[in-house]
């Protein structure tokens, strides 16, 4: 009776899962920080996934499968986005995720997606050393590859905006102690010592800190005429405002994160003329873009119709239409296979930041180079175009440099 | 010179804001000689329905609305996590109820107000003011004022009301105060209606010069921990001085020696303080007869 029954039982779950493969939906994770102060990223990406995923879907999904999304909140904690990750490979079986907002989380999990043969898409996340990890002659493949500029990119243009544009001498380095703004203070400093400047100062403060004085202080005494940031959105936040208590206000110049919603809303007026590099201003200067906007107005209502984080929504998106044109070139949801494609994509995808015309090699993974950021501005509560000539060329797309990134 | 100035300034704005919350442990301590641990999330809690309120009601009329919202959610610490522990006379047990009870308001207010840290509008002008080359905020200065002012009308209450006289004996002998008449058990619910009341009422004032969210509690619930042991937890004038010892390390350090150590003199100074002088700078040594 009892083997019986486990026939039976064999019987109907063989039956269940054969008819299951036809439509069974493509499951690709998504991780990022959807609480917390890194929220506005998290949730801005993990949307803007969402709208292309369901654009996707709705033209009949890919390989006539339609995508699932696991969406897992990492809280932007460095143990919590281990757990997440190996809860995405070993319980849900994804075959590849988009995701990793914040650096430290990102340097920390994605080993496993390494040892996994499973290709993630860094679509936030800007350390320098988040697509290195994993390089020859140690690691014969790497499975992380990228669609935002990284830190070396972005402090390339912090240095060049504040030093070679505005014509500051003296600046100061105000940093936050994750990996995220430490890293970021190691780029920046590298970047200032190519063109012979050396900060006045360099200062550093912890996630929650409620008061920047010291910080301030030091770099007001040391004549700063300008503050170079790496930190996110809240503790921003308190620099412009510590600023305006000290009645010091020196221009802010920073890694993209100066955009961040909750920058902007809790700096108020005292976050004016913030300036950052941007992969893309919410501006509809081109059908692609226009579209995308709406429908992320149209889906999620953002208050002011201004998205959270407009870069990762963007990037988000992107993101996915990468990874579906590359299932689709590897016609199979393998890993190995996915990422052969991805180095080597032959459609060319149509995204919102830009055009992806072969974004990938086997040594290069990164899809944005330093050419296509652009310099955004905080002003009157949203991120606009910092120069006027960079808004009048905004819709002319920018590619990819193609002559190989120096290595 | 005129940096050490402002590096006080802002040292005693913060110090006041620890030394405030340091004050809830103190009174509770001193009628149960237990502590609740969720001090920084009645601050929390009491920012953030401060903040939903604001939006209906001016903010002066908001904080007394916040007071009361306040010495509930102390009631209600006292009878679900305190009561039971001091009847069954455990010596630890409050310590665990207190702290899940922590868990479950910071959990709560994630659900009721989002994770995200809110910006609470300021009452006051946002701009300093300026007055012997030190910048100063409107917001400083109220929290300065009303944190004195609130300890000082505890103080007077204690020692010049019937009701605060059955607080100040049963602080001192629970045993004998029970056999004199006095209702010490109420005395205690009484005394943890008064912290989360005090606690509340430094949420809403520090919350325009911090930011509002579920988590702003922990850091300052802790380092307040560290003034009250510091100041010691039967001296309110303890707490104020530990609190300004604290705030004006914390500037200094950050400024004279490094940011990246601006934390560690004032845990230098509690290791001391335990080796030292273990009831605290200015705290009573009593002597425990067995």
């Amino acid at each position: 009776m009892k083997i019986k029954f486990k026939v039976l039982a064999t019987a109907i779950a063989l039956c269940a899962s054969t008819s299951a493969i036809a439509a069974e939906p493509i499951k690709i994770g998504v991780s990022g920080p959807f609480t917390g102060g890194s929220s506005p990223m998290g949730v801005s990406m993990r949307d803007g996934v969402k709208l292309a995923a369901d654009e996707i879907n709705k033209k009949g999904g890919i390989l006539g499968r339609q995508i699932q999304l696991i969406e897992r909140d990492d809280q932007a904690d460095n143990s919590r986005g281990i757990q997440v990750t190996q809860e995405l490979i070993d319980k849900e079986h994804v075959i590849a995720t988009l995701g990793y907002i914040n650096t430290g989380v990102s340097l920390a999990s994605q080993r496993f997606y390494q040892e996994a043969r499973i290709p993630v898409l860094n679509n936030v996340a800007t350390g320098s050393l988040v697509t290195k990890q994993f390089l020859p002659p140690q690691h014969t493949d790497n499975y992380v590859f990228r669609t935002s500029a990284n830190d070396t990119i972005q402090s390339a243009m912090i240095v060049r905006e504040a030093i070679d544009t505005r014509k500051f001498t003296k600046v100061a380095i105000l940093a936050d102690s994750t990996n995220y703004g430490q890293l970021g203070r190691e780029d920046l400093e590298k970047a200032l010592a190519a063109k012979n400047v050396k900060p006045v100062a360099v200062e550093k403060f912890n996630i929650k800190d409620v008061d920047m004085t010291a910080q301030l202080l030091k770099a007001k005494e040391a004549g700063a005429q300008a503050i170079l940031t790496y930190a996110i959105g809240p503790e921003l936040a308190q620099i412009a405002n510590g600023m305006e208590k000290l009645g010091w206000k020196v221009p802010m110049i920073g890694s993209w994160t100066l955009s961040m919603g909750n920058f902007i809303d809790n700096a108020g007026a005292n976050g004016e003329g913030a300036r950052m590099p941007q992969t893309f201003i919410q501006e509809p200067n081109t059908p692609k873009r226009k579209a995308f906007i709406a429908a992320y107005q149209k889906a999620y209502n953002p208050a002011n119709g201004r998205i959270p984080s407009p870069v990762s929504a963007a990037q988000g998106y992107d993101s996915t239409y990468i990874l579906a044109a590359a299932i689709k070139q590897a016609g199979s949801t393998d890993g190995v296979k996915i990422r052969e494609a991805l180095e080597n994509l032959n459609e060319k995808v149509d995204g919102v930041i830009t055009v992806y015309d072969h974004p990938y090699t086997h040594d290069d993974h990164e899809a944005i180079t330093i050419n296509m950021p652009v310099m955004g501005e905080v002003k009157g509560g949203h991120v606009v175009y910092a120069y006027d000539e960079d808004k009048n060329k905004g819709a002319v797309l920018r590619e990819k440099a193609k002559a190989p990134a120096k290595k | 010179m005129e940096i050490f100035t402002q590096l006080l300034v802002s040292g005693i704005a913060l110090g006041m804001i620890y030394a405030v919350i340091a004050f809830g442990y103190q009174l509770t301590f001193a009628t149960s000689r237990t502590l609740n641990f969720g001090q920084g999330e009645a601050l929390m809690l009491g920012a953030l329905v401060g903040l939903t309120l604001v939006g209906y009601m001016n903010y002066w009329l908001m904080i007394p609305v916040v007071m009361i919202f306040g010495a509930m959610q102390g009631v209600v610490v006292e009878r679900v996590g305190v009561r039971p522990a001091l009847k069954t006379k455990s010596e630890f047990g409050w310590i665990m109820t207190t702290i899940s009870l922590a868990i479950i308001f910071k959990n709560v207010a994630e659900n009721v107000w989002g994770r995200d840290d809110l910006k609470f509008p300021s009452p006051l002008s946002a701009s300093p003011l300026k007055f012997l080359g030190v910048n100063v905020l409107p917001m400083e200065i109220v929290v300065v004022v009303g944190a004195i002012a609130m300890m000082l009308a505890v103080e007077i209450f204690n020692r010049k009301s019937i009701y605060g006289k059955a607080v100040v004996a049963t602080s001192n002998d629970r045993d004998a105060a029970g056999l004199m008449g006095i209702n010490t058990s109420m005395v205690i619910t009484f005394s943890y209606a008064l912290s989360s009341m005090t606690a509340a009422f430094a949420g809403v004032l520090i919350a325009p010069l911090t930011l509002t969210g579920a988590t702003m509690g922990v850091v300052l619930g802790l380092k307040a921990f560290a003034v009250a042991i510091i100041g010691g937890l039967n001296s309110g004038m303890g707490v104020i001085v530990g609190g300004m010892i604290l705030g004006v390390a914390e500037t200094t350090t950050g400024y004279y020696l490094s940011t990246g150590y601006k934390d560690v003199p004032g845990l230098v100074l509690l290791l001391l303080v335990l080796a030292v002088k273990p009831a605290g700078l200015f705290g009573k040594t009593v002597i425990k007869k067995v």
